[in-house]
């Protein structure tokens, strides 16, 4: 070899791409809550699943703590994070997502993820009840106010009309209190448009994530966990439904070309069941794709696609979000994923943060196994809090489920 | 006094032999429903004449809940389980699970497979309860209850018997309160018989309980009252019926003049407004109820109830009884424990657990805090 040192092209993003659309709504949302504060406007702290169609509409600024402790854990900050609220009480065994953002509304800086600190609260529990309990601290902690649309686990496959009154009552009531709170004022109009954007979003999102069910897929499946980030906070935004409409686009265009952004050979689909292991992303993502497993299916694509109708349609629509639902409706769910993605075989996190996710998860993974005749294994692991997991058990529970998959395919 | 030392050990019989009321109630062609933690319309039940019949788990191993739940679940709802799938609770009608916490949710599913000989009554309760909306849904919630205790027992409802229960239940509600009050001024009756006495309510009809604590309660305030050197607290968390425990805090000369623990005194805290409509009445009672970590309160208004309780009953300091992998009233703690510390209420934590065999942690930990309390 000659003197010449041979340089690899630089990576240069598109701009125009998808991927670099989509990161750059996260990017404008951080930017824009600073600006929105300096202005002098009030922010809310919001759960990730609370109608966003209400304050869409009413024009309000809000971030959202699940997201940040999501990065704040996905930048290596998680302990450092949950060690300071376990210093003030809370015990290691609370939801990792709500020690991260208790500490940060203590100590109100975390270079890993800032955001302003709240004026306001909204709170959804369709997720977990956990969310109450994190929200009602942080109300009394910050001493501002506190809005809860309460919407219940539903024990039965749909929810009943009950529910929906209940809910829809609280909707309207969560906007009274909005205004009261924020001096802003709802209109109808603007809220159909919010309601016709946010389903576009939904459908093209939808449609983005049903790439998966190509052989091979044209997505390696953790770009979905990325994405997911404009799902939850700009769905009722014009550029995110854009952004994924062309997100569609580029996995037609791929698997018309063959490509793929799993780089590697796609020897084999999983289903991967739970919220990522954010603080151990890298690991988790690096040991599938060494073996040529490629994730194809999530409950975390539909999770933020909310289609309806009318008013009843949404209220709906947030009373089935997947923490809502019992065991039936979520497994045929989960079952109609992976029948559609061709899923080889179910990898479950058991989330040491989420006892909503993880407590029937035993039942409901064997189910879903025996009717999609795969098999299915399990991991410990926690979504923000780095101690809970072990990389050499989850390489022996990814090895496992290799084998299987590949004595099925020599077997067939 | 022997009549006394009776009551007490009639309590006591009931609480540490809770299969033997079962056996009792089904020989005797009774109907028996579960009930699980943390509130569940007893009175419901009782209007039908079935019997309800307490679940808060039990001191025993787990093994083939393990099936179901991770670890991280809270050993009242492994214990419970684990006694549903060992047939334990075998000619039991239905079991009624309220889904107030997340743990709880996971508890109903499943139920469904693990002990599929028993059915699985759901009750759904709202968070933002204390208005009409919120009661409109309570009473949606019990409607249903209602619907499948019928089909599944075959027995009626009617307003009419609710409205009985809920004077039954609101006699009851009234002796229990005043009987937290009375046994202040007894203090040689111990943590463990104060919890006999509470616990054996959940294996008796409530006419049965009332009868006998209001027994107890005659045949105390006869006697002399006494003062005592021992220190006074208040206990809170959402049960504490562990015999070591109890047995801790006697050996270290404590007496719990309160408490503010689910399987105690948060049951019996509010009353049906008997004016009402039976079903009505019921669903404004769930409204009114407040200071429990199951349910919502914006205000947080626990901790200074609590103080308010050490205050009126003259307590030395509380002891925060914590059942290991409850969240939410690991989220409690933190804010209750400024609260105390503002009011300048001394507070001990203690971590309790159905599984546990070594209460060396504890019993340390009491012994320091008695040392502070001096
Ligand atoms: S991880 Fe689970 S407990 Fe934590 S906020 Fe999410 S759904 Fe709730
Ligand atoms: S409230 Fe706590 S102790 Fe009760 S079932 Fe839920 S987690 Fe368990």
């Amino acid at each position: 070899m000659s003197e010449e040192v041979i340089k690899k092209p630089k990576y240069v993003e598109d701009p125009n791409s998808a991927k670099s659309k989509l990161n750059k709504i996260t990017s404008d949302h951080y930017s824009n809550l600073w600006m929105a504060k300096e202005k002098g406007e009030m922010i809310g702290w919001c759960a990730s699943n609370f109608p966003q169609e209400i304050f869409e509409t009413l024009g309000l600024t809000v971030c959202y703590p699940e997201n940040q402790a999501a990065a704040i854990a996905a930048r290596g900050a998680g302990e450092k994070m949950c060690l300071i609220s376990e210093g003030d009480g809370y015990s290691n065994d609370i939801c990792a997502y709500a020690r991260v953002s208790l500490a940060y509304a203590k100590i109100k800086d975390a270079p890993e993820q800032n955001m302003p600190q709240p004026d306001y609260l909204l709170c959804c529990n369709n997720i977990c009840n956990t969310m109450i309990k994190w929200y009602e601290n942080l109300s009394v902690e910050l001493n501002i106010p506190l809005v809860l649309i309460d919407i219940p686990f539903n024990p039965d496959y749909n929810p009943s009309k009950a529910e929906v009154e209940y809910v829809k009552n609280q909707f309207l009531e969560a906007i009274k209190q909005l205004e009261k709170i924020t001096g802003k004022t709802w209109s109808d109009e603007k809220f159909k448009e919010v309601m016709e954007i946010s389903n576009r979003t939904s459908r093209a999102w939808l449609k983005a994530t049903n790439f998966t069910k190509n052989t091979p897929s044209p997505l390696n499946g953790f770009d979905l966990l990325n994405h997911m980030a404009v799902a939850v906070c700009a769905r009722g935004k014009i550029e995110a439904a854009e952004a994924f409409e062309l997100l569609a686009e580029e996995y037609e265009k791929a698997v018309q070309e063959g490509t793929s952004t799993f780089r590697a050979e796609e020897k084999h689909r999983l289903m991967f069941e739970g919220i990522a292991c954010w603080p151990h992303l890298r690991v988790t993502a690096t040991e599938l794709k060494s073996r040529g497993i490629n994730m194809v299916a999530t409950i975390y694509a539909d999770a933020f696609g909310f289609i309806y109708d009318d008013l009843d349609g949404l209220i709906e629509a947030y009373c089935n979000v997947p923490n809502a639902m019992n065991l039936e409706h979520a497994r045929d769910k989960r079952v109609a994923i992976a029948k559609n993605t061709k899923a080889e075989a179910l990898l479950v996190h058991t989330n040491r943060s989420c006892k909503l996710w993880s407590g029937f998860m035993y039942e409901m993974s064997r189910q879903i196994g025996e009717a999609c005749e795969i098999p299915v294994a399990s991991f410990d692991g926690d979504q923000a809090d780095p101690r809970n997991f072990s990389e050499a058990q989850y390489a022996t529970r990814v090895q496992a489920l290799t084998e299987i998959m590949e004595s099925n395919k020599g077997g067939k | 006094m022997t009549k006394v030392n009776e009551l007490l050990e009639q309590f006591h019989k009931v609480a540490v032999s809770p299969e033997e009321q079962l056996k009792s109630y089904l020989s005797q062609g009774r109907k028996v429903v579960a009930c699980v933690p943390v509130y569940t319309p007893e009175e419901l039940i009782h209007s039908m004449n079935l019997v309800p019949f307490g679940a808060w788990g039990a001191e025993i191993e787990v093994r083939e809940a393990k099936k179901y739940f991770p670890a991280f679940i809270c050993s009242i709802l492994q214990t419970t389980l684990e006694m549903g799938i060992t047939g334990k609770y075998d000619g039991i009608s239905a079991i009624v699970i309220p889904s107030l916490c997340d743990s709880l949710k996971c508890l109903g599913e499943n139920w469904k497979y693990g002990v599929p000989n028993i059915p699985f009554i759901p009750m759904t309760y709202p968070q933002n309860r204390n208005n009409d909306n919120g009661r409109a849904f309570t009473k949606a919630g019990y409607l249903r209850v209602i619907d499948d205790l019928e089909k599944i027992t075959g027995k009626k409802f009617s307003e009419a018997e609710l409205a009985k229960s809920n004077k039954v239940y609101n006699l009851h509600n009234q002796a229990m309160r005043r009987l937290s009050d009375v046994l202040v001024e007894y203090p040689w009756i111990s943590a463990s018989q104060r919890n006999d006495i509470f616990k054996s309510a959940y294996y008796m009809t409530k006419e049965e309980h009332t009868t006998l604590v209001n027994q107890l309660m005659d045949l105390l305030l006869e006697m002399p009252k006494e003062t005592s050197n021992m220190k006074k607290i208040i206990t809170t968390g959402i049960i504490a019926d562990s015999r070591d425990l109890l047995t801790i805090i006697g050996e270290n000369d404590m007496q719990i003049v309160g408490d503010d623990i689910a399987h105690e005194s948060r049951q019996y805290r509010t009353d049906v407004n008997e004016s009402k409509d039976a079903l009505e009445g019921l669903a404004d009672k769930f409204s009114r109820m407040d200071n429990c970590s199951v349910l919502y309160d914006v205000d947080k208004k626990r901790g200074d109830y609590i103080a308010e309780m050490a205050k009126r009953t003259g307590a030395d300091g509380v002891v925060v009884v914590m059942t290991k992998f409850c969240d939410p009233e690991e989220f409690d703690y933190p804010i209750m424990k400024k609260k105390f510390d503002a009011a300048g209420i001394p507070s001990v934590l203690i971590e309790v657990d159905m599984q546990m065999n070594n209460y060396e942690q504890a019993r340390t930990a009491l012994q320091t805090f008695k040392d502070m309390l001096n």
